[in-house]
């Protein structure tokens, strides 16, 4: 069997076949399947049970050629192309009427029991088993007696199941229990009377189980979130979009059609996401659709005209008391052209309202050459600190196919983690003693290149700092890979991390200066304890989820969807890519008798456009009433010219962010860690469906857990705990066990460490109630 | 499915030692006792319930789902409640052939329930090939002595003995 990975082999292709005479290229390892879907955009041979991350199984039979021995002594002979290893000169035949009859009957075998229910199947139309059966020319049932019949499951708000329509690849199980490392999900019976499924009714608890519905071959695994506003797929217009949920900047494929985003798939970059997506990514994008998602301007509250209240801001902007923050989630244009709206203005800005969240963005901006994230099964050794996988869910596939390769996996951590089962050095720290164990670490003699993979949100930049100058004493190859959920972070700091944050408060916190323009980022959901100290800043926000303060600020301007617009995002390795527009919202309504509603467009109706300005729109309607306009194309042009020599299109494999600018941060010094005192102390905890944007989605956020303290097991009888805010303020949050995870350690949401004041590693005196 | 925190204290202090004793011969594997505990629960219970499923996958640290997939793929674990007896009646090919079918009829008709379920006092099953072809139909009792071949006549003496047992 050819070993197969998630992340493509590369090595040279040197030797030929023949397949129905016709020479094909291969690879060393290679199997004969494999080098024909990598020679011919279409495969001649049908196939089901293969796939190219978990290889060959030769369960499903359809994949047979007929070989023919080169002695001449031995007769042709059928042999299945998945578990046949390319070779030179190998002889095989496709096209001749033996083998189409065996692919015929394989067919009927497997659409045996196969129900014709293809006119209501959400898979009707990218059905691959539909695709083999009619090319391998089944077309009339013969078979007369019932088909077997199972009873589905009801497998949460995300995948939907009908087993009835199951032919027993078993991808499915392969890739949710070998690749994804779920423990909720299998293959259950024998013989013809195998399910695929759960133990009972409820939610996949994986974070990749969305994958079930690209995996499977037809529609036993379909998604369920796409089947609430369906439509076929070939009418759907699918663009190249980039994952603006992590940074690791997953390659999507978003499908709209008639003025809704309906799906999202993952589209194969073998760099970052060569073939699967994490559900954060696939179904994060509803947030597009959240009930409340900001569509009308606001001063004050109360719903104005989109004019009114651009022409009350740019007279604020005007007296020149305003300060600008950008926003580590949006697009690199979007940033630059308010950084090119303040400097015009002279003012004030910064792209972190934390001074700590900013010195951590100049730490990760300041690290030479991050690897790429499919390149992470390639090291021997990696120590991976924090919880990477509730940051980056897709990161697992990698970790686990680079223990499958032998790969040596330490973890150091705070909460239980799926990658225990993978890691031979184990360490439950609270998180003040992660620097110390990542040091200890080190102090192992490592011979061979390794990496340090690090959940950026569980530390401080102190860690950052110290572990990124020590990378010249490394082997040559080693690196740190850092993750964290913003989309954008090092294209929306990169020129404001050089203690901007500070400046924005002092100047905020003095007498010349009392408003602040925040693009997509709320100061009271970044540092709630700071700005409650502040409550005379007047606050005007433009942003497309509705944040905590959106309806309380003193102006606020919707804007258009990330998937709205178009946009360039750096990742986590410094890698800038670009995303196509997705859709443009739209609503159906019938031309005449506006009375009766909406009207289907499919019978007439019109559709009616409700695209909100992108953030660029708005600073230049801004710049334009300030009568700079001029000036700030000019900065936006230079901004852009130098961060950008070349500005990748959507669909583009990337560009870096070269070396050169990167090293200018390399200067700096990390602020020290905040003293803790010995006993408990916080950390935080995430769900891997949590992100800003996220959250709006309705399906994936309702699989989060409710807001809560969580404490290892036997720590406390208590119920409930009160944490208290140097200001007074408290919170009492349930109290809540967590197996597996450190002690003295309370795991507690980033919205209650926001508000009262916290960080990660911080101690603190819990009041236990009953 | 039951909560497998609560599993332990079905189990008699005596009979999770002697769980634990196995787990613990397999030494670095313990998934690989697997089969063991559940032969031995089955022997003591007579069927594997949800509670000792979660007591298996916990001593054998493994998921849940890994224990129910074997249990599924072997004939011989019982995951419902058989009743006092089992009856097991072969229909391969070879028993299909000597009269198998007819059997199966007649303990459908006997007990009064559909196959695979119990009518309280026993079950009786289909089951795959038992390797006595040579003298089919063949049938397993209780899960320890064979009858082969099997006549209608024993098979009914069978079951009024089991349905006059109290």
């Amino acid at each position: 069997m050819c070993r197969k990975g998630i992340v493509p082999t590369r090595c040279a292709m040197a030797e030929v076949f023949y397949l129905d005479g016709e020479a094909i290229p291969f690879r060393a390892g290679q199997n004969v399947l494999e080098a024909v879907l990598e020679h011919r955009q279409e495969s001649s041979i049908p196939y089901f049970c293969f796939h190219p991350a978990m290889g060959s199984l030769g369960a499903c039979r359809q994949c047979g050629v007929m070989v023919y021995p080169h002695d001449g002594k031995h007769p042709p002979r059928l042999t299945m192309a998945c578990l046949l290893p390319a070779s030179r000169d190998l002889q095989l035949g496709r096209a001749e009427a033996k083998v189409q009859h065996e692919h015929q009957l394989i067919s009927e075998l497997l659409m045996r029991n196969h129900p014709h229910d293809c006119p209501v199947c959400d898979e009707g139309g990218q059905c691959h088993l539909q695709n083999m059966t009619v090319a391998s020319g089944h077309a009339y049932r013969e078979y007369e007696p019932e088909k077997r019949r199972y009873q589905s499951q009801e497998l949460g708000p995300l995948i939907r199941q009908e087993m009835n329509r199951c032919i027993t690849c078993y991808r499915c199980v392969r890739f949710y229990q070998d690749l994804a490392g779920g423990e909720d999900f299998g293959v259950f019976g024998s013989r013809d009377r195998v399910f695929f499924g759960r133990l009972e009714d409820g939610p996949l608890e994986s974070p990749l189980a969305g994958n079930l519905a690209e995996v499977c071959p037809t529609g036993v695994f379909t998604d369920k979130v796409y089947h609430q506003d369906y439509l076929r797929p070939w009418d759907l217009e699918e663009s190249a979009g980039i994952c603006p949920h992590c940074s690791i900047g997953c390659n999507t494929r978003p499908g709209a059609a008639r003025g809704h985003l309906r799906r999202v798939r993952q589209r194969s970059h073998g760099e970052i996401n060569p073939h699967f997506l994490c559900d954060r990514g696939r179904y994060g994008f509803r947030y597009v659709a959240a009930e409340d998602r900001p569509r009308q301007a606001q001063a004050g509250g109360r719903r104005q005209d989109v004019d009114s209240v651009l022409d009350r801001l740019a007279a604020r902007l005007a007296e020149g008391r305003s300060a600008f923050l950008g926003s580590p989630r949006e697009d690199l244009d979007s940033n630059l052209a308010l950084f090119a709206l303040a400097r015009v203005l002279d003012a004030p800005f910064a792209a972190f309202f934390e001074p700590w969240e900013e010195a951590k963005a100049r730490e990760i901006l300041a690290l030479p050459h991050p690897p790429a994230p499919a390149r992470i099964s390639a090291y021997a050794e990696i120590l991976v600190i924090g919880a990477v996988e509730r940051v980056a869910p897709t990161l697992p596939l990698f970790l686990r196919e680079a223990h499958d390769r032998g790969a040596a996996i330490s973890l150091l951590r705070c909460l239980p983690s799926p990658l225990t089962a993978l890691a031979g050095e184990d360490r439950l720290l609270p998180p003040a003693d992660l620097l110390d164990a990542a040091w200890e670490w080190l102090g192992q003699r490592h011979h061979r290149p390794f990496l340090l993979l690090i959940d950026s949100e569980s530390v401080g930049p102190e860690l950052l700092h110290l572990l990124r100058r020590e990378i010249g004493t490394w082997p040559d190859g080693s690196g740190i890979l850092p993750v964290y959920r913003q989309g954008n972070l090092p294209g929306a700091s990169f020129y404001a991390v050089d203690g901007h944050a500070s400046r924005l408060r002092t100047a905020l916190a003095g007498n010349d200066y009392d408003h602040l323009l925040a693009l997509g980022q709320d100061p009271q959901e970044m540092d709630g304890l700071w700005w409650r100290s502040h409550g005379d800043i007047d606050l005007s926000l433009i942003d497309h989820r509705r944040s905590l303060s959106w309806d309380d600020v003193w102006l606020s301007l919707p804007c258009a969807a990330l998937s709205e617009r178009s946009g360039l995002y750096y990742n986590g390795e410094g890698r800038l890519q670009a995303a196509a527009v997705a859709y443009t919202p739209a609503r159906e309504e019938r031309h005449w008798r506006p009375e009766l509603g909406p009207f289907p467009l499919a019978a007439g109706g019109a559709l009616r456009e409700e695209l909100l300005p992108s953030p660029v729109e708005l600073c230049r309607a801004l710049a334009e009433r300030l009568e700079l306009s001029e000036r700030w194309q000019e900065r936006l042009r230079f901004y852009r010219d130098f961060l950008l020599r070349s500005a990748p299109r959507p669909g583009d494999p990337g560009v870096f962010l070269p070396e050169e600018l990167r090293a200018r941060f390399r200067l700096h010094s990390a602020p020290p860690p905040r003293a803790t005192d010995q006993g408990w102390s916080v950390c935080r905890f995430s769900h891997y469906s949590e992100e800003e944007l996220a959250n709006g989605a309705r399906e994936l956020h309702s699989l989060a857990p409710a807001s809560a303290a969580w404490i290892a097991p036997g720590q406390q009888d208590a119920r409930q705990v009160r944490l208290r805010a140097v200001d007074g303020t408290s919170r009492t949050l349930p109290l809540r066990e967590l197996p597996d995870m450190a002690a003295e350690v309370l795991a507690i949401p980033r919205a209650e460490l926001v508000f009262l004041g916290l960080r990660p590693g911080d101690g603190v005196n819990p009041e236990w109630l009953d | 499915m039951s909560s497998p925190t609560s599993t332990a204290e079905s189990v008699p202090t005596a009979l999770l030692s002697r769980l634990q004793q196995v787990v613990e011969h397999a030494g670095s594997h313990p998934e690989a006792a697997v089969c063991d505990l559940l032969r031995i629960l089955q022997a003591e219970y007579g069927w594997i319930d949800d509670d000792r499923l979660q007591l298996v996958a916990r001593l054998c640290s493994i998921s849940p789902v890994r224990v129910e997939e074997l249990c599924t793929f072997y004939p011989l674990v019982l995951r419902e409640d058989p009743g006092r007896h089992v009856l097991r009646i072969c229909d391969s090919i070879a028993c299909h052939l000597a009269g198998a079918p007819g059997l199966l009829q007649m303990a459908v008709a006997q007990s009064g329930v559909p196959l695979g379920q119990s009518n309280g006092r026993y079950s009786v099953l289909p089951h795959v090939c038992l390797g006595l072809c040579e003298r089919a139909p063949a049938a397993f009792v209780d899960g320890k002595n064979t009858v082969a071949p099997l006549s209608a006549e024993a098979l009914r003496q069978l079951l009024q003995d089991w349905e006059r047992e109290s």
